[in-house]
């Protein structure tokens, strides 16, 4: 029997992947697929919490992360695309003529 | 079989929609003319986004207060009106920015023109709710455009400020989103008032999960607010991007970011969660303290100023933090004397920008680039001067006001240390504000230097600006009692 605890459980371990995967990515695609993790584990918990509750808000609110994920990442391909285009790689340490 | 749902118009209450509205038809307007006629000039998209506000700003002072709409996911409250009217009006004057009397590649999209009246929707949508999801659909419309206002300046530092930015924020999101399914978990409703009900029935048990809900959400809107220790992107974005947006994020997203961490903490604060005081207590001293001491060793301007913007901030957070009627009043009040100083600052550097020049292998706007600027340009330099006297909070221009408020409001509360932080913290700021002081009238100017390095970007709608931030500065002590009382009004009105 699956229960609400392990849903949690899962989604709370893949929130960690994601974290671990923003700080630790130095590839730019990387480290967006890592955001989406984060985004997406949370969606798991709302879904299983939602039906543990029988309540439709927490299902609601998933289809909105859903929604606002796809339009980050359209916004950050783009800036992707823009960065390759220009240096011909997207190594997140190209990033740094700005420090201090 | 589904029964049927009916829902009568009148239970919608769509007048408390109506400010958005305006600003995202003004959006679609601007993207619709240009697709009849294409390349019409920057001024008539100018003045339509500025049109579209002036419609937004009095619609939302026809809202009656205290009124919930829209299956009870929009809350006009006293808190939401006037963080509309502040947001509204700097953003009207910062759009003031775009009629520059040179090019740049922003300003020939009407896109750039869209994304602000969409922003500026989804800021307003963020402060009129206490829905959780409806925070978070404005908190990212607002922030998704700004990157992507941000890119179109087109310069290599604006695309990796951009990605800074927007990495940043991703992580936000993640957290915001990690927080709300949190508090959802625990109490079964995603609107503030009935977590907040359902918290305090329970006595806070179990005290863990509410523990990580809070600090996630204090992460996500460290984030957006750039407090220490989430900072790191704030000088970078500030330095890439034009003065013209620094300008904008420096005061009009913090906004944004203030009233919703209102909401939010000081609803738990009240709720008598001890823990959240102490930790906001420690974010705020690390904020004002360890920024100003950044901000000592800067060469660049726009840097400086990123570094000020962010101790204010913190000053700003302490009033959050201390939660008093007073303190709340002192919030606004600050804010809005602080948004007119650093509008000044920002329009400043923003009429000394000229492309192509060089001062520096690095930065726009050293501080060797003002150098003896009072012999070259004695208005400029006197009003430079001016504003950053008035962000170091010497009286009795503006910010000082706001300082001696927020500080007897600590007093009155009887945080003395944090006072005297406070102070102690207005004192070192002093020192790098009078650098550029320092540089502007008692250095040498460069040889072969006149002084229309200082106006090349100049234009007479940016005159116009200028004049209104520095008349505002200068007469704010005639302006301090009817803004406090204004304030105070709306605060009480939404019982804060």
């Amino acid at each position: 029997m699956i229960t609400l605890e392990d849903y949690i459980v899962l989604a709370t371990l893949l929130f960690m992947i994601g974290l671990y995967g923003v700080i630790v990515r130095t590839n730019l695609l990387m480290l967006f697929f890592a955001t989406e993790i984060m985004l997406n584990s949370v969606n798991i918990a709302l879904v299983a919490i939602s039906n543990y509750y029988e309540d439709l808000t927490g299902q609601m609110f998933a289809f909105f992360i859903i929604a606002i994920a796809a339009s980050e990442v359209a916004i950050g391909l783009g800036l992707l695309i823009l960065w390759y285009k220009r240096h011909g790689n997207i190594d997140l340490n190209t990033l740094k003529s700005m420090k201090g | 079989m589904l029964e049927k749902i009916t829902i009568p118009l009148e239970a919608l209450n769509l007048p408390t929609l109506i400010p958005m509205l305006i600003a995202v038809a003004g959006g679609l307007t601007i993207l619709v003319v240009d697709l009849f006629k294409k390349d019409l000039d920057k001024s008539l998209y100018i003045v339509l986004s500025i049109l579209f506000l002036t419609m937004d700003l009095g619609a939302v002072f026809d809202l009656e207060l205290n009124q919930r709409g829209f299956f009870n996911v929009m809350l006009i409250d006293g808190i939401a009106v006037i963080s509309q009217i502040v947001m509204i009006i700097a953003s009207g004057l910062f759009i003031l920015f775009a009629f520059s009397s040179q090019r740049f590649h922003e300003y020939r999209y009407p896109e750039f023109f869209a994304l602000f009246l969409f922003m500026t929707a989804g800021f307003q949508f963020m402060v009129a709710s206490d829905n959780l999801i409806l925070i978070f659909v404005g908190l990212e419309t607002a922030s998704l455009s700004l990157y992507t206002m941000m890119v179109l300046h087109n310069k290599d530092k604006s695309f990796e400020a951009a990605i800074k930015y927007f990495t940043m924020g991703a992580m936000a999101a993640g957290f915001y989103a990690f927080s709300a399914m949190v508090f959802y978990g625990l109490t079964g409703s995603v609107e503030l008032y009935k977590i907040f009900e359902v918290l305090h029935m329970r006595g806070f048990e179990p005290m863990i999960l509410v523990l990580v809900a809070s600090i996630a959400m204090l992460v996500s809107f460290g984030f957006k607010l750039a407090v220490v220790p989430f900072h790191t992107w704030g000088p970078d974005v500030y330095e890439g991007s034009s003065a013209a947006l620094a300008g904008y994020i420096s005061v009009v997203p913090k906004v944004a970011g203030f009233v919703v961490v209102i909401r939010i903490f000081e609803g738990l604060i009240n709720l008598g969660i001890d823990w959240i005081e102490y930790i906001l207590y420690g974010i705020v001293v690390l904020t004002m303290t360890l920024a100003n001491i950044w901000a000592l060793v800067q060469n660049d301007v726009k840097r400086m100023l990123a570094y000020s913007s962010i101790s204010h901030a913190g000053f700003v957070m302490a009033a959050i933090m201390i939660g008093t009627t007073q303190a709340n009043s002192g919030i606004f009040l600050y804010w809005i004397l602080f948004a007119f100083t650093n509008l000044g600052a920002f329009a400043m550097l923003w009429v000394s920008h000229k492309r192509d020049a060089k001062y520096h292998e690095r930065f726009d706007h050293p501080f060797e680039k003002f150098s003896g600027m009072v012999r070259l340009m004695p208005v400029g330099a006197v009003m430079m001067g001016l504003f950053m006297i008035t962000l170091a909070g010497v009286p009795p221009f503006s910010i000082f006001w706001g300082k001696v408020y927020l500080i007897s409001s600590a007093v009155n509360a009887g945080y003395i240390v944090l006072a005297i932080i406070m102070v102690l913290n207005s004192a070192i700021a002093a020192y790098y504000y009078l650098k550029l002081v320092v540089h502007m009238f008692l250095k040498e100017p460069i040889t072969g230097r006149d002084g229309s390095v200082y106006m090349a970007n100049a234009s007479t709608s940016l005159k116009v600006v200028l004049g209104i931030a520095a008349f505002f500065t200068i007469a704010s002590i005639f302006f301090v009692s009817p803004i406090l009382d204004f304030t105070s009004f709306y605060m009480a009105m939404s019982g804060f």
